[in-house]
């Protein structure tokens, strides 16, 4: 072999090997460290006391590419040509189980672009999209309260509060539609598992733009199966919108030197001022 | 073997300053990824605000010599802070040259992927939107 060619060839491992460390996270060099606990032995999902950090939500754009099959595999981890898709509407994802009414409006948000796309006008993300919008987020467990908030520094600088203490969702209408609908939890072992109903019809599940309507119900579990690993699992159960329950899940990985700052989305939000509609009306300001 | 891990250690340098990226509307909707452009400008004016910091420049044309204000959208501030701004990064009167992608609606309008300054020749990822597979 040539001296520049294997000098090509170990050019090529390095970088590889490098970018696989990068595209893992900072922490991914140091020597993988356990779940963090607290004294009782149930999982921190948050910071060490002393130390920084924040989860940092990877941008899943399309969450008909992150339905575990079979084994256990996403299309997107099984290292499908494009990540999110390419914007074949519902025909592209058979896995999805569309119902006729959402497969049209699911294919008009495909066609534009995801042009109307709630986050766009500053709204929040609804429901499984809270993990699959690209801010750093932080988890602060509570058990003396019995309570457990996430905070999140984007899209639009919210927090959500989940309730531990063991009571049950509102029922008829004391349950108000919201926008991140009304959430309690319980530890299954090391498992995080949070119920969610109560979700209004403003919000989509995804940037691609997968309808949800207010029926609904969203079963998130969460694990951390090492301190640099959060992983996320959610069952889309919305029975006006999908013909049955489907499964989306994802690894958020931590930033070991992170900290969240101030988005405040609505500030100067031009993007709004300026959209039109199909036939070029203003949407705002009529 | 020196050189090797110079180059990787520059190559992974730029795929980590590239890292976060912020998102908040649809870029295909406002931005043809295919035309891209690279132009130079003098700063006029900085907004410094969510969701997007957009900055304005005065742009000649060489051949008429007639003046253009252009603006461009870069990431949220807290986004482009996590990639090495301040809010002091352009000032008015700095000389700049900004890649990215076009609007679609033929304005002078851009989503910058990055922004050199030409007096230190600094090179600044802009936190753009634009991951999305085109």
């Amino acid at each position: 072999m040539s001296r520049a060619r294997s000098l090509a060839i170990t050019s090529a491992i390095v970088i590889a090997a490098l970018y696989t460390a990068w595209a893992q996270g900072p922490t991914a060099n140091r020597p993988v460290e356990p779940t963090p606990r607290f004294a009782d032995g149930t999982p921190n999902l948050g910071r060490v006391a002393g130390e920084k950090g924040v989860w940092n939500v990877p941008y899943i754009q399309n969450m008909g590419m992150r339905i575990p099959g079979p084994d256990g595999k996403t299309a997107a981890e099984r290292g499908s040509a494009a990540e999110n898709g390419g914007r074949g509407g519902a025909k592209a994802e058979p896995d999805v189980p569309f119902l006729p009414w959402a497969r049209g409006i699911y294919d008009y948000n495909s066609r534009n672009n995801s042009r109307y796309d709630p986050e766009g006008y500053c709204l929040p993300p609804g429901g499984p999209r809270l993990m699959a919008t690209p801010y750093p987020m932080e988890i602060i467990q509570q058990p003396k309260h019995k309570r457990i908030f996430m905070v999140f520094e984007g899209a639009t600088h919210i927090w959500r509060e989940i309730y531990m203490d063991g009571r049950p969702h509102p029922q008829g209408d004391e349950l108000n539609p919201t926008y991140l609908g009304h959430a309690v939890g319980h530890w299954d072992h090391d498992t995080l598992v949070v119920d969610v109903v109560g979700f209004n019809e403003n919000t989509w599940l995804d940037y691609y733009g997968h309808p949800h309507t207010d029926l609904l119900h969203v079963v998130e579990k969460f694990t951390r199966p090492n301190k640099a690993t959060l992983h996320y699992e959610a069952l889309i159960d919305d029975s006006g919108a999908y013909s049955r329950p489907w499964t989306v899940a994802w690894n958020i990985p931590w930033s070991a030197d992170g900290e969240l700052t101030e988005y405040i989305c609505q500030e100067n939000n031009r993007y709004l001022l300026k959209l039109t509609d199909d036939f070029g009306q203003p949407v705002l300001g009529r | 073997m020196r050189t090797t891990l110079l180059v990787a250690a520059v190559v992974i340098g730029l795929l980590r300053a590239a890292a976060p990226v912020a998102a908040h509307h649809s870029f295909a909707a406002e931005f043809d990824a295919s035309k891209s452009f690279k132009l130079t400008g003098v700063v006029t004016k900085v907004e410094w605000q969510n969701p997007h910091t957009i900055f304005y420049l005065d742009i000649t044309d060489e051949r008429t010599k007639k003046v253009t204000n252009w603006s461009f959208e870069m990431g949220s501030p807290n986004g482009l802070m996590r990639n090495g701004w301040t809010r002091n990064t352009l000032k008015i009167g700095d000389m700049v040259t900004v890649e990215g992608s076009l609007a679609r609606d033929g304005s002078p309008y851009g989503n910058a992927r990055t922004v050199v300054l030409n007096s230190t020749g600094k090179r600044l990822f802009a936190a753009s939107s634009q991951t999305e597979a085109q």
